[in-house]
């Protein structure tokens, strides 16, 4: 329809999937990391949401985007819980800080 | 080219050029900047796609919530010399390494899939060639109804019209339900961690 | 049908068929916000949260007992409720059972033990059954929608519980690592969803293998094998991969148990307890429905039996490199908690191997001479049979910890020299937990082992590498012998030091009691294994019917 094809939605999706994947390999902050899961799972969206429109699996795709979204704000409201508790400790939410754990 | 595709473009355009510039950023204040844009304009591919509903979720909860308060994230933690993160260019190769091989691997799996054939493997028929109705006429582009049933567990989409005795189709009361108790347990987790902290013993350590 | 009868049938489908066989996780709720309901009205002095969420998770466990004694009476149908979302079998009834057994024992510790305090209670407990919900929803579902949000309830939770203790550094930290790698991973699953949903035009398990098969049989040609190379087959694998990483990461396999050591050291041994037995258990049950599922109907598997084989062969060497990378790491550990995180690692990976097995017997052509349903379900039983022991041979050790960590303030081994002369009671508790651990006769742990590794070398006969695991198994077992006699070293052999810090009160008869309770199971279970195989029998041989 309209010349748009599903490729091109899971193309936009797997450029999303991919920055977010590179992000949080890459910051070193605890909220540039979230920003990556953000970017990841906004790529999966696009793919759910293209896909209802125009594979088999019609509208219900479309339901599971949606509580994608608000689990989504459920996980980035704790995490930045853990974050704010994380900074009052150590002054920082860098993530090469937490070096106290290892072996 | 047609004016959904123009459109489309440029939303795509500013979907991916805002999530690699995420990426690039050096600084937290623009890669939160980046992410709105991004997401924002994403919001508009889901209006391309014909799915309204999640569009305005994105743009209400997305965009408007779960970003700002990633920005209040950033406002209470990012003290001056932290604001600006380096990267070295090990880990600039790196990450252009790891970028390039997940992008090859979706590239020559989920790209080069031929999802009409798929489609009309299970179904029988090529649902992208559906011709979608304008707005407001009939089903297609007009989500919200279905939506909204679907989420009371009603799939009156599929069952209106179907035999008596067929079992009714998949509805999305139980999760509906169940998010909100998930949602109170966070709230409650997330203010017991944010709530100002009181003398601990020292106990172990 | 019109809308009314539509609605009339959903009614009746929601009261009378979902919601009684749903009532014990209704029952979770409703003391969820209970407690809140008590704290906000200042009752808590007369009715602290402990005492308020003992009884609702009491009136769950009752009630999940019921429901699986239901089961057995004739004309009682299982099957799917919810519309498809959730499934009811006797699966999923020992599954409540093992989760609510196990978190009524874990409320009980932590009100001995005294973590939380009187004024976190609430939220503690909040946390806890609130995670315990997200775990009643993995091991039932049944769609992809509730394996995502199964995990992610599970997991959201389980964070701040990690960091419960936030004035302190090592636990912020701590779950500041479980946050990072957990939501990572969720976000990794949940493209993976993405794929699988597109490719099989369904989310539900029950339609998810049919699909599949549907589809393979299109890209196939007659007399060859499906290739990699083939976008159909490359997508699937990618889709499925990708859900299983989000499934390892809840059973810190590696790779992905990065997160595990450092929770566990930053959390409080109560929780690193909770979170060791039973996420594990949950994960283990979301993992045999979604393998399960994407099997489907396993007697016509010839055509594409490589995909399944593939599979099957990846979880094995996950399952060999988890388990060797947990039991060598334990080695060098200083930390007490930190050990038994690398030892739950390693476990992990045994329990794993069931599952391998379970899909390279699968995978078999039917032309070879073996019952499947048959030698699948023995895989089953060892898996169960293996967690049940697991429960309380786990929880016993990091009860121990706990109650040892309230007499000498610390969990480094250093400061357990002689400790199990003190308090002789703990001190051969943990004995009993820690050889069945091990894996040695007569206690349960060794039931467990055997049965995994006996199925192991049945799936052998159909495909060479799971011999390797098989070996490789063994070789671990030993492996971990050392490390584990040596925390029963440091205990009973060597000195306290001269100068050591006093106990801070004399043994206390409820901890010991409890923590005999606890471990007596991994004993008896060991000598009379009757009982418990034939439960978990009868529940594996039900997803094969």
């Amino acid at each position: 329809m309209e010349g748009i094809s599903l490729n091109s939605f899971l193309f936009v999706g797997a450029i999303l999937f991919v920055s977010g994947i590179v992000c949080m390999a890459t910051k070193r902050n605890l909220i540039g990391i979230l920003m990556g899961v953000e970017l990841v799972l906004n790529g999966a969206n696009v793919n759910l949401v293209a896909f209802s429109r125009y594979s088999s699996i019609g509208i219900d795709a479309k339901f599971i985007a949606l509580f994608v979204i608000v689990l989504a704000a459920a996980e980035a409201a704790v995490a930045l819980a853990i974050a704010l508790s994380f900074y009052n400790n150590h002054q920082t939410i860098d993530v090469d800080q937490a070096d106290e754990l290892q072996g | 080219m047609t004016i959904p595709q123009i459109l489309f473009y440029i939303f795509a355009l500013v979907t991916c050029g805002g999530a690699i510039a995420v990426v690039v950023s050096q600084n937290v204040v623009r890669m939160a900047f980046w992410l709105i844009v991004s997401l924002g304009s994403l919001s508009g591919l889901f209006f391309m796609a014909h799915a309204d509903f999640v569009a305005g979720a994105q743009l209400l909860i997305y965009v408007g919530g779960t970003l700002v308060l990633l920005v209040f994230g950033v406002m209470l933690t990012a003290s001056g010399a932290q604001r600006q993160l380096k990267m070295s260019p090990a880990d600039g190769f790196l990450a252009a390494g790891v970028g390039t091989v997940f992008l090859t691997i979706i590239m020559s799996t989920v790209i080069s899939v031929d999802w009409d054939g798929v489609s009309k493997t299970l179904t029988g028929e090529v649902v992208s060639q559906k011709i979608p109705t304008g707005y407001n006429k009939g089903e297609e582009g007009n989500t919200i109804r279905r939506l909204g049933l679907g989420f009371l567990g009603i799939r009156a989409d599929k069952d209106l019209g179907a035999p008596e005795d067929k079992k009714i189709s998949t509805g999305y009361l139980l999760p509906f339900e169940i998010v909100s108790i998930h949602l109170l347990v966070v709230l409650i987790g997330a203010s017991y961690l944010a709530r100002a902290k009181r003398k601990v013993a020292p106990r172990t350590n | 049908m019109n809308f009314e009868s539509l609605l009339n049938k959903l009614i009746e489908d929601t009261l009378q068929l979902s919601l009684p066989l749903f009532s014990a996780e209704l029952v979770l709720c409703g003391t969820i916000v209970l407690m809140l309901l008590v704290r906000l009205f200042n009752a808590d002095k007369f009715l602290p949260a402990y005492i308020v969420s003992i009884i609702g998770v009491g009136i769950s466990f009752a009630i999940a007992c019921c429901d699986y004694s239901k089961l057995s009476t004739p004309g009682f149908a299982t099957g799917e409720i919810f519309t498809g979302l959730l499934i009811f079998d006797q699966f999923t009834a020992f599954f409540r059972i093992f989760l609510l057994l196990f978190l009524t024992l874990v409320i009980c510790l932590t009100e001995l033990s005294g973590i939380p305090d009187r004024e976190d209670g609430p939220d503690f407990y909040t946390l806890l059954i609130g995670s315990t919900i997200g775990m009643l929803l993995m091991i039932s579902a049944n769609h992809l929608l509730i394996l995502f949000i199964g995990i992610e309830m599970t997991s959201v939770p389980s964070y701040v519980l990690v960091g419960f203790m936030k004035g302190r550094k090592k636990s912020s930290e701590g779950s500041l690592k479980y946050v990072v790698y957990g939501a990572g991973t969720a976000g990794v699953m949940l493209y993976g969803i993405s794929l699988l949903v597109g490719l099989l035009g369904t989310a539900n398990f029950s339609e998810m293998g049919a699909n599949l098969h549907q589809i393979l049989a299109s890209q196939s040609v007659e007399g060859v094998a499906l290739a990699i190379s083939n976008p159909v087959v490359g997508t699937l694998l990618l889709g499925i991969m990708m859900v299983l990483v989000g499934i390892a990461f809840k059973l810190s396999l590696f790779p992905f148990h990065f997160w595990c050591p450092d929770a566990f050291e930053g959390a409080s041994a109560e929780v690193a307890g909770y979170l060791s037995v039973a996420s594990k258990g949950a994960a283990f049950a979301l993992l045999v429905r979604f393998c399960l599922s994407i099997v489907g109907d396993y007697s016509s598997v010839d055509q594409f039996s490589n995909i399944y084989l593939a599979i099957g062969i990846g979880l094995g060497v996950i399952a060999v490199v988890s388990a060797t990378y947990g039991n060598l790491t334990a080695y060098t550990q200083n930390n007490i908690k930190r050990l038994f995180a690398y030892s739950t690692i390693a476990h992990a990976g045994y329990m794993l191997m069931a599952v391998a097995a379970l899909m390279v017997i699968m995978s078999a052509d039917s032309g070879a001479d073996i019952n499947k349903a048959e030698l699948a379900s023995r895989c089953i039983q060892g898996l169960l049979y293996y967690l049940t022991v697991y429960m309380f041979m786990n929880l016993g050790a990091f009860a121990i910890v706990a109650f040892i960590r309230n007499q000498i303030f610390s969990e480094d081994l250093e400061d357990y020299k002689g400790i199990g002369k003190a308090f002789p009671v703990l001190g051969i508790c943990m004995g009993i937990c820690i050889f069945s651990l091990v894996g040695l006769p007569p206690f349960g742990g060794f039931f467990g082992k055997f049965a995994i590794f006996a199925s192991l070398y049945e799936a052998s006969t159909i495909h060479w590498s799971m011999f390797v695991v098989l070996c490789l198994a063994g070789l671990n077992t030993v492996f971990s012998l050392y490390y584990y006699v040596r925390i029963l070293k440091t205990m009973f052999l060597e000195e306290r030091p001269e100068g050591a810090p006093d106990f801070q009160s004399e043994p206390n008869l409820w901890n010991s009691g409890y923590v005999v309770i606890i471990s007596a199971p991994a004993l008896l279970l060991g000598i009379f294994p009757g009982r418990l195989s034939s439960t978990v029998q009868d529940i594996a041989s039900v997803l094969f019917n």
